[in-house]
């Protein structure tokens, strides 16, 4: 019983970082109704910009994703402008692989420069583990769940309160009338690129005390952020988060359960039951 | 009219060409050493020309963009792999069966997954193929998991579907070619073609002129798979080695695949021919010439290739030689008309 309890809290600290992910995902969508096929891409970029910090500034991956935040914005919003701006009206192929292909030049640039080893970063608080009642909780878990909850808190206010948030969620709901009531629809495009990669990347930060990085870090995270925003609905903001959280705790508790191997397999099938029975998620409507 | 007599120059070439093509793809066998590296390439690219045809008839037509072609792939190499292990049956039959089994789960996946649009079809098929590779790398005992599984070996045999050059190999993968052009070939003239190309731009809007879209895209998505499995077994006879990451793969076969029919022409029969001709010994050559530091480069081409082909000629290589063409024609007939004048 205190096992499942366990897998449970754990799985909601994870979950809270796949929601962070995942969010990013979904806002895209939500606003250009693209699907970003190289969003976990840039979770491992903002992984090694945070190991980065770590090596040659001693800074802690936690704190250093403040400053990972602005570099993978910046850089999510060149790649908008360069590349995805030019397939927004472009035939769903075009889309589709041009968001595969930067996958594939991210991951493997990444190589060439780093290699493929597996690297980390060392934190006094590694393994160290705070007792509440009868769980013990592993401390690089808490900070990442913590510094996730902030992030969520953060978006919720940019959207909600700022006239550029609203801006956005008005192009999500409609485009034709955002643009008719003066907002440049391509801006919001750059601003929505931006801050879902970059949340990715600041996510990617500070999972780094308890993750390995390395290139192709990527594809241990993808399916589950497809996951995530498929159950909480395409371009559902607060769909991604609650979907996150309980992806996190299937994820988990299905390990107390099955053989590890087959932990991911869960969470496919889960991905594939949405799909054909729910596609539009199971929060309900667009509400990002 | 111009369309017209685009969519004539690339879809029924003139005998001619066919001939010459043919000629062409004869003669690699019998200029290069049959043990020798370059009919390997040559073979290499004969298969996966076909697999980006089998591709094409779904992807290309329709434009429904499956991202877990390698299901089908991984499911013919395993099928006639452990046909051969288990009860020493003849890969030829082994194809047959793995054609079979891929063909039931191009309904099994197709059913569930023909009901989503766009990315969500995209994202479905991901998962069924990612679903197959975590099974088939958890059920140790059956499949080898992640040690992979050797293709027992039997001699140099015709009924093995083992030969110790690349000859007979060659010979096979240019009959299994030829077979997939005629077949996406006939698609492309028939009734399923224009049913495809219909829903291709509006689900709706062919349903309302009576064609049955979940039908049409189950029918090629059969006749897609089917050929895909195949493949999958000649696969496995050419390697005599099969893994789950590398045959269920997402980069290694479904991404590639598709790469190879956009590199030539979506919906182009002729277009997964030139793809491979230019993906696959480019693939070999960058794999080779890039080892160690620099082992990324070859999939840093890849995708580099993939977004300038994207940004600059969506349409592929195919249309861009066409338009061409016919710019120049037009350029020359113009010239001459001045000249009269």
């Amino acid at each position: 019983m205190v096992e499942v309890l366990e897998a449970i809290v754990n799985g909601v600290l994870v979950g809270g970082v796949y929601a962070i992910i995942s969010v990013g995902l979904t806002l895209v969508y939500g606003i250009m109704d693209i699907v970003n096929f190289a969003q976990a891409d840039f979770l491992m970029l903002g992984m090694f910009a945070a190991y980065l910090c770590a090596q040659f500034l001693g800074l802690d991956p936690i704190l250093s994703s403040i400053l990972v935040f602005p570099v993978i914005f910046l850089f999510g919003a060149l790649v908008q402008r360069g590349l995805v701006q030019r397939v927004q009206s472009a035939p769903i192929v075009s889309q589709i692989f041009l968001t595969v292909g930067l996958s594939l030049v991210l991951q493997s640039l990444m190589q060439m420069i780093f290699g493929a080893n597996f690297r980390s970063v060392t934190t006094p608080y590694q393994t160290q583990a705070i007792s509440v009642g009868p769980l013990n909780l592993s401390v690089p878990y808490v900070l990442a769940f913590l510094a996730s909850a902030v992030m969520a808190l953060a978006l919720w206010l940019f959207l909600e309160r700022t006239d550029l948030g609203r801006c956005m969620r008005a192009t999500a709901q409609n485009r034709v009338a955002a643009t008719l009531v003066g907002i440049d629809p391509s801006k919001m495009y750059v601003v929505a690129f931006g801050i879902g990669t970059a949340l990715a990347g600041m996510a990617g930060a500070v999972i780094l005390p308890y993750a390995y990085v390395f290139p192709t870090v990527g594809h241990q995270y993808a399916l589950i952020m497809f996951t995530v925003v498929v159950l909480g609905g395409l371009g559902n903001v607060l769909g991604a988060l609650v979907g996150g959280l309980l992806v996190g705790v299937i994820h988990s508790v299905s390990a107390v359960f099955l053989p590890t191997q087959l932990q991911n397999l869960v969470v496919f099938i889960i991905f594939i039951l949405t799909l054909t029975f729910k596609p539009t998620g199971l929060v309900g409507r667009r509400a990002a | 009219m111009r369309i017209a007599s685009i969519a004539q120059s690339t879809q029924r070439p003139s005998l001619r060409g066919l001939l010459a093509v043919a000629v062409l793809l004869l003669l690699p066998p019998l200029v290069l050493e049959n043990n020798g590296y370059l009919l390997r390439v040559a073979t290499l690219t004969l298969m996966y020309a076909g697999l980006g045809g089998a591709w094409n008839l779904l992807g290309g037509f329709a434009h429904q963009i499956s991202l877990g072609h390698a299901a089908f792939f991984g499911l013919g190499a395993y099928t006639s792999t452990i046909l051969l292990r288990d009860l020493g049956l003849s890969p030829w039959i082994g194809m047959i069966v793995a054609a079979a089994v891929a063909g039931l789960a191009s309904f099994i996946i197709g059913i569930p997954t023909f009901r989503l649009r766009g990315h969500y079809y995209a994202l479905g098929t991901l998962a069924f193929a990612e679903v197959l590779r975590i099974l088939f790398l958890y059920f140790r005992s059956f499949t080898g998991g992640a040690i992979g599984l050797s293709v027992p070996y039997m001699g140099d045999s015709f009924w093995y579907f083992q030969f110790y050059g690349n000859r007979p190999y060659y010979f096979i993968a240019l009959a299994m070619l030829a077979l997939t052009m005629y077949i996406t070939h006939r698609v492309s003239t028939g009734p399923l073609g224009y049913r495809l190309r219909a829903l291709r731009n509006s689900h709706e809007a062919a349903e309302v002129v009576g064609v049955d879209t979940t039908r049409a895209k189950l029918q090629a998505n059969f006749l897609s798979a089917v050929l895909t499995g195949a493949y999958g077994t000649f696969y496995a006879q050419y390697h005599f080695f099969i893994d789950p990451d590398t045959v269920f793969g997402l980069m290694t076969f479904s991404v590639k695949m598709a790469l190879i029919a956009i590199l030539g022409g979506l919906g182009n029969v002729w277009g997964p021919l030139v793809g491979a001709a230019i993906l696959v010994p480019l693939d070999e050559w960058t794999n080779a010439a890039f080892t160690g530091g620099l082992a990324g480069a070859s999939r840093f081409i890849y995708g580099s290739l993939l977004i300038v082909l994207i940004l600059w000629q969506p349409r592929g290589l195919l249309y861009w030689a066409d338009r061409s063409l016919e710019r120049l024609r037009e350029r020359r007939a113009a010239a001459v008309g001045e000249g009269v004048r």
